[in-house]
C-alpha cells in the first residue's frame, strides 16, 4: 500500500503544481481591479498611450514582465509598487486573466513586414 | 476677432509640434524588418528564461517608445533587446512606434 501511495501522492502534487502554474482567470479578474485604473477595463490602455496593452498578450510574457517588476529587473515606479504586493499565484493569477480577455488589439508581426512573402 | 486669431495661430504652432512627435510609419514598417526575425513568429519563444516574446503590433506608442528607450539605456536586461536598442536613434523609434501602434489584428 505505501509502495502505491507515494506515486499518487507525487502525481497528485505535480497536477496541483501545474494547475496553480497557469492561474485561475476568474481570481485574475478580481485581483485586475487596481490595474483598470492605467491599463483599462478591457485591459486596452485606451485611457493614456503611456500604459501598454495587456488584453491578449502572451501569459508568460505577462508573468515574465510582473516577475521582473517585483524584483526590480524592470524599473517603473509605478509597476514596482503594485508587483510588490503579488504572490506568485496573484501573477499566475492575473497573467492567465489579461491573456485570455477578448477584444484584445495586441496581434505579432506576422503579415505586418515590407516584402514579407504572406 | 484678435482672441480667435491668436487661438488660430496658437493651433497652427502647436500643431505640427505634436505630429512632428511621432514618426513616419511607412519609414517604420521597413525598419521593422528585423523585429519580425522574433516577434514576427506565431508563439515564438525567448530561449532563457522560457517566454513568448509579447505581441507588439497594436501596441501603444508612447509605451512602445519608453521600452525601446529602455533597452537603449541598459535599462530593461534583455540581452537581444538591448542590442537592437543601442542601434536606434530616436527618429528610428519614432518610425517604429508609428507603425507599430497603427497596426490592427
Amino acid at each position: 500500500m505505501k509502495h502505491l501511495t507515494t506515486p499518487i501522492v507525487l502525481a497528485l502534487l505535480l497536477v496541483s503544481g501545474m494547475a496553480s502554474a497557469k492561474g485561475d482567470a476568474e481570481a485574475g479578474k478580481t485581483k485586475a481591479a487596481p490595474c483598470a485604473a492605467c491599463h483599462g477595463p478591457d485591459g486596452n490602455a485606451g485611457i493614456d498611450p503611456q500604459y501598454p496593452r495587456l488584453a491578449g498578450q502572451y501569459r508568460d510574457y505577462i508573468v515574465q514582465a510582473l516577475h521582473e517588476y517585483k524584483k526590480g529587473d524592470r524599473k517603473n515606479p509605478i509597476m514596482a509598487g503594485f508587483a510588490a504586493t503579488l504572490s506568485d499565484a496573484d501573477i499566475d493569477d492575473l497573467a492567465v486573466y489579461y491573456s485570455t480577455l477578448p477584444g484584445g488589439k495586441l496581434t505579432d508581426l506576422h503579415g505586418h513586414i515590407e516584402g514579407e512573402a504572406k | 476677432m484678435t482672441r480667435a486669431l491668436l487661438l488660430a495661430v496658437a493651433l497652427s504652432i502647436a500643431l505640427p509640434a505634436v505630429a512632428a512627435d511621432k514618426g513616419d510609419a511607412e519609414a517604420g514598417k521597413l525598419k521593422v524588418y528585423t523585429c519580425a526575425g522574433c516577434h514576427g513568429i506565431p508563439g515564438w519563444k525567448n530561449p532563457y528564461p522560457n517566454y513568448h516574446v509579447p505581441k507588439i503590433g497594436g501596441q501603444n506608442y508612447d509605451y512602445l517608445i519608453a521600452a525601446l528607450t529602455e533597452y537603449k539605456k541598459g535599462e530593461r536586461s534583455h540581452p537581444t533587446m538591448r542590442a537592437q536598442g543601442e542601434s536606434l536613434s530616436e527618429q528610428d523609434m519614432r518610425d517604429i512606434a508609428t507603425y507599430l501602434s497603427s497596426i490592427t489584428p
